[in-house]
Formats: structure tokens, sequence, C-alpha cells
């Protein structure tokens, strides 16, 4: 039966949160992270799953999101203006990994969205690949993330750039996708790891650093936040490409 | 006066359109944005000249892996030899491709000359953008079945995935 797990048969009320297509279960003692599950009755890594009672005496499943395996769940908790992917969003993630944030965000952007998730390491792929039979949201493309011409037929134009590949090349990396992918007037989210970058550099200069690159190439950032307590010297940075409307 | 081609390759084919106003276009780039983001007006920029769709799964991770390698598939070669204009009118033309390989690729074929700089990119974006409602039949939602069908089977390939051995693990 459902309420396995998590709330350990405590009370649980699950409320939407402000992203949309994002949840927050209420308990007692803490609050939670969650997805609503599109593939009901099965975790993806291990997560914990929660199903409440809906409208409709239908059970609703959810799954647990831990901010301290996700950089995404981790920028929601601290706070992230906005994440740009509402239910229906088309979504390129670079830096897929072996899909659980991807999970999480097919969940969100539901059946009427898509995620093309790009990953390199063939490792990693395996487990996406997995990930991505049972979520028919997802798209799958093993390939490096450098060279977007090598799967320019793979993609359409895309809402929302999501990425997270800790690469010290990143910001150019996300600015070729978006000039092939990102429609004018999307948004990015990119995470970004000091370390990776420059490790001898302070993490605020090294993010500064590459807010500078992001504006060199028409990507305008809107907001940054660290992502203590959940992450050290990680930062996301949330911003539009080729904002419609402004004259030039 | 040079007639401006371009090559879109999706998942679902092959599709050389026409750009119709390249004369008056030239190389303004502000004017092409502006022209890119709303379909009634991209619409009288391009016309479809040809399109080529796979006839298979295989067919079609047979294309993407020349693609994306910078090679001319003898389908893409078929296609082209098909729908670009006489031979005798080819060395007036310029033939708009996504990347630098597949234009010297096409180069030595053909003896076009391509080109993958300037406007071409912006007119692919704007390609990339309407392409659903530039090719009869296609809609938002088989463009992106053709593309999760080909992303799993290039995919799979790049990892040398073993259906069986992970179909296993299940049982």
């Amino acid at each position: 039966g459902g309420g396995r797990g998590g709330a350990g048969g405590k009370k649980v009320v699950v409320e939407p949160h402000r992203h949309p297509g994002v949840f927050i279960a209420r308990s007692k003692d803490d609050d939670m992270l969650l997805t609503k599950n599109m593939v009901v009755g099965e975790s993806v890594y291990g997560e914990k799953r929660i199903s409440v009672d809906g409208e409709n005496q239908e059970k609703i499943e959810y799954r647990v999101w831990n901010p301290f395996r996700s950089k995404l769940g981790a920028a929601i908790l601290s706070g992230v203006d906005n994440i740009h992917m509402p239910p229906g969003t088309k979504v390129l993630y670079l830096g897929a990994a072996s899909g659980t944030t991807v999970s999480h965000v097919s969940d969100i952007v539901g059946p009427e969205g898509l995620v093309y998730a790009v990953e390199f390491s063939h490792r990693s792929g395996r487990d996406l690949l997995n990930v991505a039979k049972k979520r028919t949201n997802i798209i799958p493309i093993i390939e490096d993330a450098r060279h977007p011409h090598k799967y320019r037929m793979l993609i359409g134009m895309v809402d929302t750039i999501f990425a997270d590949v800790a690469q010290p090349d990143q910001a150019r990396i996300v600015a070729l996708n978006a000039h092939h992918f990102l429609k004018n007037g999307g948004n990015f989210v990119i995470s970004i790891k000091a370390s990776c970058i420059d490790s001898t550099a302070s993490p605020e200069a090294v993010f500064a650093g590459e807010v500078k690159k992001l504006q060199s190439e028409k990507l305008k950032p809107k907001e940054q936040l660290t992502l203590e307590p959940y992450e050290r010297d990680h930062a996301i940075v949330v911003g539009n490409y080729r904002p419609v409307g402004k004259s030039k | 006066m040079s007639n401006l081609y371009i090559l879109f390759e999706h998942a679902s084919g092959y599709a050389l359109f026409r750009v119709r106003e390249f004369e008056e276009i030239g190389m303004n780039l502000p004017q092409v944005e502006a022209s890119v983001v709303d379909l009634s007006k991209f619409a009288t920029v391009v016309k479809l000249v040809g399109f080529y769709p796979f006839q298979s799964g295989v067919n079609a991770l047979d294309n993407i892996n020349a693609v994306s390698e910078g090679l001319v598939h003898d389908d893409l070669r078929t296609f082209l030899d098909t729908n670009l204009p006489k031979e005798k009118k080819r060395a007036k033309m310029i033939l708009g491709v996504a990347d630098s390989r597949i234009a010297s690729a096409i180069n030595e074929h053909f003896s076009i000359s391509c080109q993958h700089t300037g406007v071409i990119p912006e007119l692919l974006r704007g390609l990339r953008l309407h392409f659903p409602n530039l090719v009869k039949g296609l809609t938002d939602q088989n463009q992106s079945k053709a593309q999760l069908g080909l992303g799993h089977a290039y995919s799979r390939a790049k990892v040398k995935f073993n259906v069986n051995r992970v179909d296993n693990m299940i049982i």
C-alpha cells in the first residue's frame, strides 16, 4: 500500500511548491521536496515514494527529491526565484549523468514536456538509457556536449537549458548549445562548481568570471545563488537568452 | 545573382530549402534574426524544395552516424543530386549547412560552395523552430517521436548497450 517510507506512517500533507510541477511534503518533523511520479510504483535510484489520496479517492504518488544529491533540488530549497521548467517545457539538460535529477525534471515537465538529456560518460550513459526507457519524455543523447553539431539531428528548439557539466569551459559549452537550440527569450540554469573552473581563485572570483563569459554570449544572467549548505563552493546562475522585446 | 539553399538534417529525414529573399536579405544578420522568429514571416523567406523521410529506424541510425561524423551518406548524396538545381547551375549556388566538416564533404562530392557561418546558423535556428510547420505530415508530436527513437538508437550504439544483459538483470 501507499504511504510506504518517508513518513513512516505519520500524517503527511503534500502541497504544491511555488515552482509549478514541484511539491513539498509537510510533516511534523521535517519537510521534503517531491515530484509527482510519472512511473507510478517505481523508484529510479532508491529514493522513497509517498502516496497520498487525491481529489477523487485516487492515489497520487510522489518521489522524494534529496537536495544533497541534486543541485537543482538544492537550488529550489535555497530559494531560487525561477527554474523555468513548468509542465510542458522542453529542456536541454547538459551533464545528465545517471539520470537521477533528470528523472525529477521529467516528472516536473510531465508528459507534455521533453527532456533532451546529454551525457558523455558511457558508464553513466547506460544508467541514463535505463531511466529513459521507462520515461518517454526523456530523449537520451550519449555524446559530447562540446560538439552540439554531432547531435543536431536529435534536438528541436528548447525553452530552457540546464547545465551541470563541471568542466572548465562550461560557459562556452552552454553558449554553443544555446546558439544551436535555445529559443529567443529562452532561459538557462547553470550549476557552477568553482573548483572545476579554477581551483586557485576564490569561488566568488570564479563565479564573477563565469557570469562575464555568459554575458559575452548573449546569455544574460539574472540571478545567482550559492548552494550552501547542500554543496560547498557551488553557485547556480539563472538567466535569459536573447531577451525578446528589447531593441538592440 | 547566386541562389542560396539550405540543408536541414532532422531525425525524421533530410530537408532541402531554398531561401527566397536571399538577394534582399543578403548578409544582413539583424534582418534575418527578425524574420526567423515569426512563422508567417519565415515561411516567406524559405521554401521547401525536397524532403527525404528515413525509411526505417536502421536507415535513420545509419544516416545520423554519417552526419555526426561529417560524412555524406549515400542517401544524402542521392537526395541532394535529385533536389539541387541542374549541374550547370550549381556553380552559381551556395548551400548552407550546419558544420564545416559536412560542408567540405559535400563540396568534394558536388563541387558546390558550402557555407556554415554568417546568416546560415540563424536560418537553421528558424528551420529548427518551425520545421514541423514547414514539412507536410510532420507535427510537433511525431517529430519528437522520431527524435526519441533515434536518440535511443544512437545512444545505445554509443555505449554498446547490451539489451539482453539488462533484461536478465531485471528478471
